[in-house]
């Protein structure tokens, strides 16, 4: 059970790190519209 | 060129020679130059031995052996488009473009915010016509490819433009107007997406903490059952804590100002319950951490998340209303050139202007204020105010209105209002007010109170039954089990859910109500009250009889004009498939008509009265154009997909009886429920006749005068292409030309208002039942998370089954 001690920073910080990325792309509007970009994709520009 | 050739016949099936069209203009031909073979056995045009061609552009079909361009805007746009090396485009596209129309000015008056860094500025608009996705790309590349561009992104789903561009080197009407001329609407937008982002964060955060304490949790709960050495329990409920506290404190705050400012105004809204479970959830985690004992930490961050998620859709569907605003205010010019003494002119900023002063406007320019016409003559473009497409003529001693276009001729006005005092400006603050006001008291509101002052009663009244029973120490874990389970969680999201299903089911379709209070008081509506012009018929000037050689010469001789009269024959001629011929020697008189040569013989085209127009040949031979206003393509099913949601339907209009029968025979409403005669002032009070014999009315109209009446019904229905200040009003836009969505608005509401009224019974069966268990001991902090989320999942699926049930009804229909 000792584990725990290390593991569990181990998983919250893995978590914090992907909401930290989460975060980072909603202020940088990656959010703002989510119709358009797959559309985008079948462009060829 | 095969499946292009292959579409092309259907097309022209379609519309056979001489089919009286509709009103929905646009070239019947693909945009591909057709050969020789495939125009002889379309045979869609009495000229087609010449030889049949099409506008390398817009693909209107055009007489002579090249391709010629229909008009000069096609040749504009061509040119651009070759300008900027994409030639691409034209073999790239599915669809031809539209034909170009004249941009709508005050493009250059929109406030810019320059980044003082980089000297550029970001600006978002959106672009109506984009038909494929080569449109997007040629737009976005033209843009892109002008000078002082430095990025241009068009969004094919939203419509939507983004540029950065440098405000020194090219102004932003430069940039419209070149859309414009590609044959596409650029159109202001109000909003911002900024409030989004704010809830977007702190949903982040909250569904971050909820999933990573709900891991912690579900160690305590099994703890239960397996046992689990005291540090461990200790260890999880401090990093609960910890994941807990900027759920409590940041993301549940719009929570507590909501519940603070209703508490200031001396209303219990839905946000006072919530913060106090999430206060007492939060103080109780903290205590419960300290002293050793179990917490709902789990719940509290669930809770919050479900609830921002409810939240965030909420403000979705709250955006639309200020972009009007922006428009209308757009739609001055930002500089008026001041003629002081007599003679001398000078420019000044549109707001610097005082009552007195005299201004000059020249053809093609918006008017800088309010004002008198001093001298000169013109015809003024007032579509933003009245929704009238037809030119009026504005002569000495006339009143005339900022932001209205001088169509040709010159005008000196003397100024009696300007900058915010002119009747465009006060449309725009009271739409902004109307956009900012916004929340409106809802029934969940209503029972909001009634609910907090029972939950507290009832923790209250736990607490102390307990603190005889069993002591202080079981009344207070009761009490909190009780105010807990309470949390109008499902409650708070039955409304936002069920009326975004609504929102969007009825907006799918073509009708945008305001709000989710508009969407449910069309539920309650059961007389439908139509206006005439512009709402049951298209409100523009449009052939109604002419025959096809008359109408073929006509249009040759009135390619190139931009006057109503013009552009109606032009339009019908392109719909009935017929080439426009060529036309030489043209002269136009401005007040008396058009003359030149087609085919050789000299022609002269002058107007002959009310709605008529005569087309005379040297030759002798005379024809008669006759123009009015026509039915709108699907306003006969409209009525009839309206009576079998058994709704009454009239008609209500200023015009005279013979005209409204025909109308209402033809659309299908009863004679009997017309009402002639109207003038505009009366409406509101025949509408108010209507209410008080016990109907509850939805009136459907546009123009100016139509406001008053759009106000007082129970629901006020504009027409997205009338007047702005009907727009104002109302309470929701049909932003497709026609009233077809009226019928599938109000399945779509009805359905909203049974899925927000069976999620507020099942939530308040499901609070009943469960804060009776609290009260009564059974719930500890596992049973708890259990109920929490299936409340809320019951709701969603309450919500879920709106868009089916519209679905149904239209399959049914």
């Amino acid at each position: 059970m000792n584990s725990i001690g290390f593991l569990l920073p181990i998983a919250i910080g893995v978590a914090a790190v992907f909401l930290g990325f989460f975060l980072w792309a909603a202020k940088s509007g990656q959010f703002d519209d989510l119709d358009d970009p797959p559309e985008r994709m079948l462009k060829d520009d | 060129m095969a499946p292009r050739g292959f579409r092309f016949f259907p097309t022209a099936g379609e519309r056979p020679f001489g089919h009286i069209s509709s009103m929905k203009a646009g070239p019947p031909h693909s945009g591909e130059p057709l050969g020789a073979a495939e125009a002889a056995s379309a045979s869609v045009s009495p000229a087609e031995a010449a030889g049949e061609a099409a506008c390398p552009h817009c693909g209107t079909a055009v007489e002579g052996t090249t391709n010629a361009f229909c008009c000069a805007g096609c040749e504009m746009a061509d040119a651009i488009i070759r300008g900027a090396g994409l030639e691409r485009y034209y073999a790239d596209r599915e669809q031809p473009a539209p034909r170009p129309e004249p941009l709508a000015g005050g493009w250059n008056a929109v406030p810019l915010e320059v980044d003082p860094n980089t000297g550029q500025c970001v600006m978002r608009f959106s672009i109506d016509g984009l038909r494929c996705a080569s449109c997007v790309w040629v737009t976005e590349n033209v843009l892109g490819r002008t000078i002082g561009v430095s990025d241009a992104i068009v969004s094919y789903a939203t419509g939507r433009a983004t540029l950065r561009f440098d405000p020194g080197k090219v102004t932003l009407g430069e940039l419209a107007g070149r859309i414009a001329a590609l044959g596409y609407q650029p159109r202001l937008l109000g909003e911002e997406s900024a409030p989004d982002c704010d809830l977007l964060l702190r949903l982040g955060v909250a569904s971050f903490a909820a999933m990573n304490v709900m891991m912690m949790s579900g160690a305590l709960y099994l703890g239960w059952f397996g046992g689990m050495e005291a540090r461990f329990v200790s260890l999880f409920q401090w990093v609960s804590l910890v994941l807990a506290t900027p759920v409590a404190l940041w993301s549940a705050a719009p929570f507590f100002v909501g519940a603070w400012t209703g508490l200031r105004e001396r209303v219990l809204h839905m946000d006072v319950p919530i913060a106090i479970a999430v206060t007492v959830l939060y103080a109780h985690g903290l205590v419960g951490t300290f002293g050793g004992f179990d917490t709902y930490l789990d719940s509290l961050t669930m809770l919050v998340a479900l609830l921002l998620a409810g939240r965030m859709l909420e403000s979705r569907g709250r955006r639309r209303a200020s972009e009007a605003a922006v428009t209308l205010a757009a739609s001055v010019p930002m500089t008026a050139r001041r003629v002081t003494d007599g003679a001398s002119i000078e420019t000044v900023a549109s707001s610097d202007l005082q009552p007195g002063d005299e201004v000059a406007v020249g053809a093609g320019e918006e008017l800088p204020s309010d004002g008198v016409v001093a001298s000169g003559n013109g015809s003024l473009r007032v579509a933003l105010l009245t929704g009238e497409s037809e030119p009026i003529q504005a002569a000495p001693g006339d009143r005339v209105w900022a932001g209205t276009v001088l169509v040709d001729g010159s005008l000196v006005i003397s100024v009696t209002a300007a900058a915010e005092d002119t009747v465009i400006s006060r449309m725009a603050d009271d739409l902004r007010a109307a956009a900012d006001q916004g929340v409106a008291p809802s029934s969940t509101d209503r029972i909001a109170p009634w609910f907090t002052g029972i939950t507290l009663a009832v923790a209250v009244a736990t607490f102390v039954g307990w603190w005889m029973a069993a002591g202080v120490g079981t009344a207070m874990s009761t009490m909190i089990a009780v105010l807990v389970v309470a949390c109008p969680c499902a409650l708070a999201l039955s409304r936002p859910l069920a009326a975004t299903a609504g929102l969007g089911a009825a907006a799918r379709r073509g009708l945008l109500m305001r709000s989710a209070d508009a969407l449910l008081a069309l539920a309650a509506v059961d007389t439908v009250v139509l206006d005439k012009t512009g709402t049951v018929t298209a409100g523009a000037l449009d052939v109604v009889s002419a025959s096809d050689a008359d109408l073929r010469v006509a249009a040759g001789l009135e390619r190139f004009s931009r006057h109503p009269v013009a552009l109606a024959v032009v339009r019908e001629a392109v719909s009935r498939g017929i080439p426009l011929p060529e036309a030489t020697d043209v002269r136009e008189t401005p007040g008396v008509g058009m003359s030149g040569m087609v085919d050789g013989v000299s022609w002269m085209l002058r107007s002959g009265g009310a709605g008529l127009v005569v087309l005379e040949g040297a030759d002798g031979h005379r024809g008669i154009i006759r123009l009015g206003d026509r039915l709108r393509v699907d306003s006969r099913a409209a009525v009839a997909r309206l009576r079998s949601l058994d709704l009454s339907v009239s008609m209500l209009t200023g015009d005279h009886l013979e005209a409204a029968r025909r109308v209402a025979d033809a659309s299908g409403v009863a004679p009997a429920d017309v009402e002639a005669g109207v003038p505009a002032d009366e409406k509101p009070a025949c509408i108010r006749a209507m209410q008080a014999a016990g109907s509850v009315v939805l009136f459907a109209g546009d123009g100016l005068n139509d406001g008053p009446a759009l106000a007082i019904a129970d629901v006020g229905v504009a027409m997205g292409t009338g007047a702005a200040s009907s727009v104002l009003a109302a309470d929701g836009v049909l932003a497709v030309g026609s009233v077809g969505p009226l019928a599938v608005g109000v399945a779509a509401a009805r359905a909203c208002r049974r899925a927000v009224r069976g999620n507020q019974v099942r939530s308040i069966i499901y609070n009943v039942m469960a804060v009776s268990l609290a009260a009564a001991g059974f719930v500890n902090p596992l049973v708890a998370a259990v109920l929490m989320p299936l409340s809320s999942a019951m709701v969603v699926w309450g919500a879920s089954r709106v868009e089916r049930q519209v679905s149904a009804w239209e399959g049914a229909s």
